[in-house]
């Protein structure tokens, strides 16, 4: 298939531009159904209006935003048709039943939504019902970016082998395999938390922004306490995400190596323009870590819908630290400190921003929500740009079906029989003492449990296996003594 | 090319194409008929100072608004299926396409950001700057426009192509005499005039119904007044339909015959007669209702005149020339609108237009416009089978069966008009037949297609 060309920006851009833009509106969508709820639910049980006025508003951001979200997911699909046609035919090979499922969950979605907003008034005298609807909102969301995870996990840590059997065997359209693929679960848990945070922060910094705005006393009580509820729901989903992100990491490292190794030295795409912009990510992070603490630190007393004690905050935010830190791994000293550096100065900047304001948390909320913003979209971007070279590894899936095999054993109802012979696939060259090992040392344990033994008189192991009953010749013997004293790899 | 395609369970693959487009397509054309309509109202209520008309303006952007989500959800679904059930169309087709459909993208962004944000969220704001109001309203009626248009020529293409489907070897991207093709500017018409009219109509005939349950006299009073200002606008506007239809079928004659042929007398006829049978019902309960209602000779006399020209149409219509321009057609064709016309200046005098049962008459008219709608899509789509787009791409399911019948049809049409040509010669030896057809000059049939002919009319034509 011959790709159209895109002239000005590349076919990467432009892909780049419809995912990240559709990836920060639908993440907001997310986060907002859930903080919708929860103001509701505070708005109901405190019997304050003002919680569920601001539901509301926040309701009406998301049915204003949900069809931009809708049309760059299409300005997406379009564009991933004519500039990757054949990665985009192939995906629907094994991911058909799934988008229709997401499919139809989307337009439960758009619907419930729609309904829940525009029947608010209608809805009153059965308030409950009514927050039950909205609160449905959020496990539909999650169901529904659960499938495209699957999709977009399948892309960094695919196990081809695996997709290329369930292919033969399975049904068309569905593959198991590729859908529960290693990160699958981690990037979905990930994005489930980092959505509510980002969502919520935004409505805080809408709060925050409209506090700018407005003159009114009344007003600026409506924002504040709206805004408050917002940052502190943001704050607790944002602190589980260096815990998922550490095995999440660990994930990355085992099952999509050449990705995790891009992404924490800085190779190939993660770098843009001469920024490494995953670690640049992390230094935001940190700012965001580094303020929020202190804003709690210089709120806390007062008397707050969410009541926050410094010590928790301080307790939390120590947790987070050490995980952040564990989660590099590789990290250097500099980066450390800069990290260190980027969390100070966060809270100075807080420090400042809560004084100049009189104490007013606008300032704050702005600030955290716009880098909470950042943070989503380099992510987007980091895991994206970490796969080596997009078209390569499009190329390597291309490799499951060459074009002269790949008709007969595509279509489901193919008699195995007529199915072409493979073509021959040459051995690798392994050395003998490598084929003997495999062969003789698995049968009563693991070969893991030969390779926890070093420096070893390797030569009365063999022996003593001879004795519990391995039968080998003297010759083979002494090969695999020799082999397992080289320290070779088998 | 080869890729999978994909089986679907319970029903046949179409059954589900249509299935996600004709939830899609109703929602989407009443959007922007309302978009259109919307700014023209709002714009008449600030000229005329009459709230009624704003009012009516807001409460089509609030259903709008609701329908909006969901219809656009359901709009994605579309290239979903395409691309498991068509996966060879759907690569062929954005192939050749790509640049319409990122226009589109932007247009449909455009809209989105239009109508939400500056038309909808601002109708307090800018209470007081009605002239920017409407103006924003109108450049959201643009965008949606623009949607449609993109659209109706890629869809038009299908039916129509102007030029070859072009394979997947080489990128495309855009071409103007694909965009550009023959049907295009009649499907664009009829749909825009067709969604105006079944919409107003429609929504006419809800007004009217929704007058009856409001116990307010006030409230009452402006869904009578809204009901009878929108399906009048309604079916005034379907008078477009018949001379627009006209030109149509005469485009598909002249491009896509065998379709055309299926469509008259063909595979997709009793789609469209049950189409136009919906046609007659609102034509009939929607003129007889004007001319109860109002009083004026101006009205009675343009409908007069325009249930005339579709008669005089029903003269020269293409379809005649597959019945061989039956006399008795011809009359019936004459006799009916001219005894109507008589009728509705009857009941002009005797009938009292403030019964309530033309509350549900408008109803009934308004749905009858709906199916009609409906199944004028079906139509247009069954008309292609056994193609994808006309021609050239078969639809994976189809048979060979199928594919005969279209040969049959674009080899033997073209000097024997009309798929009911067949059937007088029912006991004859139709290998014979072909035989003596094939010694005509001008009959260039490949001994297996003639096979595939006589197989053909024996089987189905015994």
């Amino acid at each position: 298939m011959t790709p159209i060309e895109f002239p000005f920006i590349s076919a990467k851009g432009v892909i780049g531009f419809f995912g990240l833009t559709h990836t920060g509106v639908g993440s907001l969508a997310i986060g907002i159904a859930f903080f919708v709820t929860v103001a509701q639910v505070m708005g109901y049980r405190t019997g304050d209006r003002r919680y569920d006025l601001m539901a509301k508003r926040a309701q009406l951001i998301n049915v204003c935003i949900y069809n931009i979200g809708t049309i760059l997911a299409v300005g997406l699909i379009f564009s991933l048709s004519g500039l990757f046609p054949q990665f985009w035919s192939q995906i629907f090979v094994h991911m058909f039943w799934p988008l229709i499922v997401e499919e139809w969950l989307f337009f439960l979605l758009a619907t419930t939504i729609t309904f829940h907003y525009f029947f608010w008034e209608h809805m009153w005298g059965h308030k409950k019902l009514h927050i039950l609807l909205g609160s449905m909102l959020t496990p539909l969301f999650i169901l529904q970016v659960y499938i495209i995870n699957a999709m977009g996990s399948f892309m960094l840590t695919p196990g081809f082998r695996e997709a290329e059997v369930s292919l033969r065997t399975g049904i068309l359209g569905w593959d198991p395999q590729m859908f529960f693929n290693p990160s699958n679960l981690m990037l979905n848990l990930h994005r489930a938390f980092a959505n509510v945070a980002y969502g919520s922060f935004i409505i805080a910094a809408i709060c925050g922004g409209m506090l700018y705005l407005t003159g009114r006393e009344k007003m600026r009580g409506y924002y504040e306490d709206g805004g408050r509820l917002a940052f502190g729901t943001g704050f607790l989903a944002f602190l589980s995400l260096p815990i998922i992100g550490y095995f999440y990491a660990h994930i990355l490292r085992s099952h999509a190596n050449e990705a995790y190794v891009n992404l924490m030295w800085g190779k190939g795409d993660i770098i843009a323009g001469g920024i490494d912009w995953w670690w640049t990510k992390h230094l935001i992070v940190a700012v965001m870590v580094g303020g929020t603490i202190r804003y709690f630190h210089a709120t806390s007393k007062s008397d707050s819908a969410l009541p926050v004690p410094s010590l928790f905050v301080y307790t939390v935010g120590t947790f987070y630290l050490m995980f952040y830190l564990a989660m590099g791994m590789i990290m250097t000293w500099a980066f450390f400190f800069w990290m260190l550096a980027a969390a100070l100065a966060g809270s100075f900047l807080v420090g400042h921003l809560v004084r100049s304001g009189g104490g007013s948390p606008r300032g704050v909320y702005l600030l955290i929500g716009i880098l909470s913003c950042a943070t989503v979209i380099l992510g987007g971007y980091a895991r994206e740009a970490a796969r080596p070279r997009f078209e390569n590894r499009i190329s390597a899936h291309d490799k499951v079906y060459v074009p002269e095999e790949r008709a007969p054993y595509l279509m489901v109802d193919v008699d195995p029989s007529e199915l072409p012979a493979r073509p021959p696939v040459p051995a690798p060259e392994v050395e003998e003492g490598v084929t003997l090992i495999r062969r003789n040392c698995s049968g009563c344990h693991t070969l893991d449990r030969v390779k926890y033994y070093k420096l070893t008189d390797w030569d009365l192991i063999v022996e003593q296996m001879r004795g519990y009953g391995l039968k080998i010749s003297n010759d083979e013997a002494d090969l695999i003594a020799d082999y397992l004293r080289s320290n070779k790899p088998y | 090319m080869d890729l999978p395609v994909i089986q679907t369970p319970i029903f046949p693959r179409w059954v589900w194409m249509e299935e996600i487009t004709y939830s899609h397509i109703p929602i989407a054309t009443m959007i922007t008929a309302f978009m259109v309509l919307a700014p023209v109202f709002e714009y008449v209520g600030y000229r005329l100072k009459d709230e009624r008309y704003d009012r009516l303006a807001r409460g089509l952007i609030w259903f709008a608004m609701i329908l909006f989500s969901p219809g656009a959800a359901l709009g994605t679904g579309i290239p979903m299926w395409i691309m498991g059930a068509y996966p060879e169309f759907w690569s062929r087709w954005t192939n050749l396409f790509f640049w319409p459909l990122i226009g589109q993208f932007a247009f449909f962004l455009g809209e989105v950001i239009f109508l939400f944000f500056f038309y909808y969220l601002m109708w307090d704001f800018l209470r007081d700057r009605k002239r920017l109001h409407i103006f924003f309203g109108v450049v959201a009626a643009f965008f949606g426009l623009l949607v449609q248009f993109v659209w109706d020529a890629v869809g038009s293409y299908m039916l129509t192509p102007g030029v070859p489907l072009p394979g997947i070897e080489t990128a495309v991207g855009w071409s103007a005499k694909a965009f550009f093709n023959p049907s295009f500017p009649y499907l664009f018409s009829h749909r825009f005039f067709g969604n105006i009219s079944y919409v107003m109509m429609l929504v006419g005939g809800y007004f009217a119904l929704k007058a009856a349950r409001k116990n307010e006299e006030s409230e009452k009073e402006y869904f009578s007044w809204a009901a009878d200002f929108m399906f009048t606008i309604g079916v005034i506007a379907f008078f477009a339909m018949p001379v627009i239809g006209w030109g149509y079928a005469r485009v598909i004659q002249i491009n896509s015959p065998v379709a055309f042929t299926a469509i008259m007398g063909g595979h997709a006829s009793p789609n469209f007669t049950i189409k136009m049978f919906m046609v007659l019902i609102l034509a009939v309960l929607g003129v007889t209702y004007l001319f109860v209602r109002y009083e004026s000779r101006v009205l009675h006399g343009g409908l007069t005149a325009g249930v005339l020209s579709v008669a005089v149409f029903f003269w020269i219509h293409p379809a005649l020339d597959v019945t061989g321009g039956a006399a008795g057609w011809r009359i019936l064709h004459t006799a009916v609108p001219v005894l109507f016309i008589g009728f509705c200046w009857f009941a002009a005098r005797k009938w009292d237009h403030t019964a309530k049962v033309w509350r549900r008459i408008m109803f009934v008219a308004g749905l009858a416009a709906f199916v009609a709608f409906l199944i004028g899509g079906f139509v247009k789509s069954k008309a292609r089978q056994p193609y994808t787009v006309y021609q050239e791409i078969l639809k994976p399911e189809s048979t060979a069966e199928e594919e005969d019948r279209f040969l049959l049809h674009e080899r033997c049409l073209y000097c024997h008009p009309g798929a009911r040509v067949f059937d007088g010669y029912r006991d004859r030896d139709w290998q014979s037949l072909v035989r003596a057809e094939r010694d005509r000059p001008g009959v260039d049939l490949t001994d297996e297609e003639a096979k595939r002919i006589v197989k053909y009319l024996q089987e189905q034509y015994p």
